[in-house]
């Protein structure tokens, strides 16, 4: 699955499939077996809060913009909606599955967690979680605010990684700084949401942009199928280029792992 | 203005039009590209084989295998972002020790290092030669 923008990072209406090739561990393909638009059919979708010391002055409009997005966001009946937190030592499920109505401003009001940052075990734990109820017609997306400071995990942020490019779960990141001092994390926020086809977005920009560029982009997804090229390793680094318009821009994950021969 | 743009522009894009209308150009098919190493690109080849390394910061720059009728390239971008559009024929030439790459339909050139370049026969013979170890490893592995 990709996404394809043009240099002002709006989604392309029109792409043909001799207008890419895929580079897949380091070979050239641009012969696919299926080229179309993705279906959005049903979405499992985590929310992940910072609720740790470096964000606790901002938690609270953090909280209510969390609630906004939820309320805002266009649901499908069968969609689940699991949320979470994660300051302290550990990452804390706070309602799982069907969350679409839990969240209100009773919640909102609630007082945060404090302490230290395990971003990278949040991010591990939400990936085993969406692993868990894994359905092959099913979209995984996380959403995660934090300023990207981890301080205390167990897991390396490529044990999560390794699980998110896997299983396909795309994530996007939301710098929960202020606009005018953005956090010393935004590189990781970036990072995370670059390796899993996301996108980093900053609270700055307001909840009703953040939503329609993460629906105009789950909307304007493409999935590509084609066989894999032969390889010893285990894992194919993935990039996709334009084949003729070099305005054209491409999102998707950075690889995939991939154990025999077959299409991806 | 528009006199200076449109001199600008001729300056620009003559020389490719031009080769483009002489017919000068080769085809070739880019078959591999990774980000590699950006000091051949940006420092010439004497740096690779010159002194202590400066750095050069962490930024990667494209590398491409271009196989064309006879000789099979593998030129260097000189920035992350220098890239060749990745279609099936690609027209190019060899300019005062590089490579130029026509791009844009046509409009304008942009010029690649060349790291190496192989026989393609010898290039191929050698591609084989890869496919047939990878294909015993993995063989290997199978049965283990």
């Amino acid at each position: 699955m990709f996404f394809a923008t043009d240099k002002h990072h709006q989604p392309v209406e029109e792409l043909a499939k001799d207008d890419f090739a895929v580079i897949d561990d380091e070979r050239v393909i641009r012969d696919f077996r299926s080229f179309s638009r993705a279906d959005l059919t049903k979405l499992d979708v985590v929310v992940l809060m910072d609720s740790s010391d470096s964000v606790l002055p901002r938690f609270r409009p953090q909280m209510a913009d969390v609630l906004q997005l939820i309320t805002q966001w266009p649901w499908n009946q069968d969609d689940n909606l699991s949320i979470m937190s994660f300051s302290g030592l550990e990452p804390h499920l706070l309602c799982d599955g069907n969350c679409r109505n839990w969240f209100d401003a009773d919640r909102v009001a609630l007082p945060p967690g404090g302490g230290e940052t395990p971003l990278f075990d949040a991010l591990d734990v939400a990936a085993n979680a969406l692993i868990e109820r894994r359905q092959p017609d099913i979209w995984q997306v996380i959403i995660l605010f934090s300023d990207g400071q981890d301080t205390i995990s167990k897991h390396s942020y490529a044990d999560a990684k390794e699980k998110l490019l896997e299983n396909g779960v795309l994530v996007y990141t939301v710098d929960v700084s202020e606009a005018s001092q953005p956090s010393y994390g935004i590189a990781t926020l970036r990072k995370i949401a670059d390796d899993s086809g996301g996108r980093c977005l900053s609270i700055a920009e307001g909840v009703d942009t953040i939503l329609n560029d993460v629906i105009n982009d789950l909307e304007s997804a493409r999935v590509v199928t084609y066989i894999a090229p032969q390889s010893s390793a285990d894992f194919h680094a993935i990039r996709i280029l334009p084949t003729r318009n070099l305005n054209l821009q491409f999102r998707s994950r950075r690889g995939y792992y991939h154990h025999s021969g077959g299409a991806r | 203005m528009n006199l200076a743009r449109s001199l600008l522009f001729l300056l620009c894009g003559l020389p490719g039009l031009l080769a483009a209308q002489i017919g000068i150009y080769q085809h070739g098919t880019v078959v591999r590209m990774h980000m590699g190493d950006c000091i051949l690109a940006q420092r010439g080849l004497m740096a690779t084989f010159g002194g202590p390394a400066t750095a050069t910061g962490q930024e990667a720059c494209p590398e491409y295998t271009l196989v064309s009728d006879s000789v099979v390239f593998v030129i260097v971008g000189k920035s992350s972002n220098h890239l060749i559009p990745l279609a099936e024929t690609i027209d190019f030439r060899l300019r005062k020790n590089e490579l130029a790459v026509l791009i844009d339909d046509a409009k304008r050139e942009t010029r690649f290092t060349i790291k190496e370049m192989v026989v393609r026969s010898e290039w191929e013979r050698m591609q084989r030669h890869i496919d047939e170890q990878g294909g015993a490893s993995q063989t290997n592995e199978t049965k283990r």
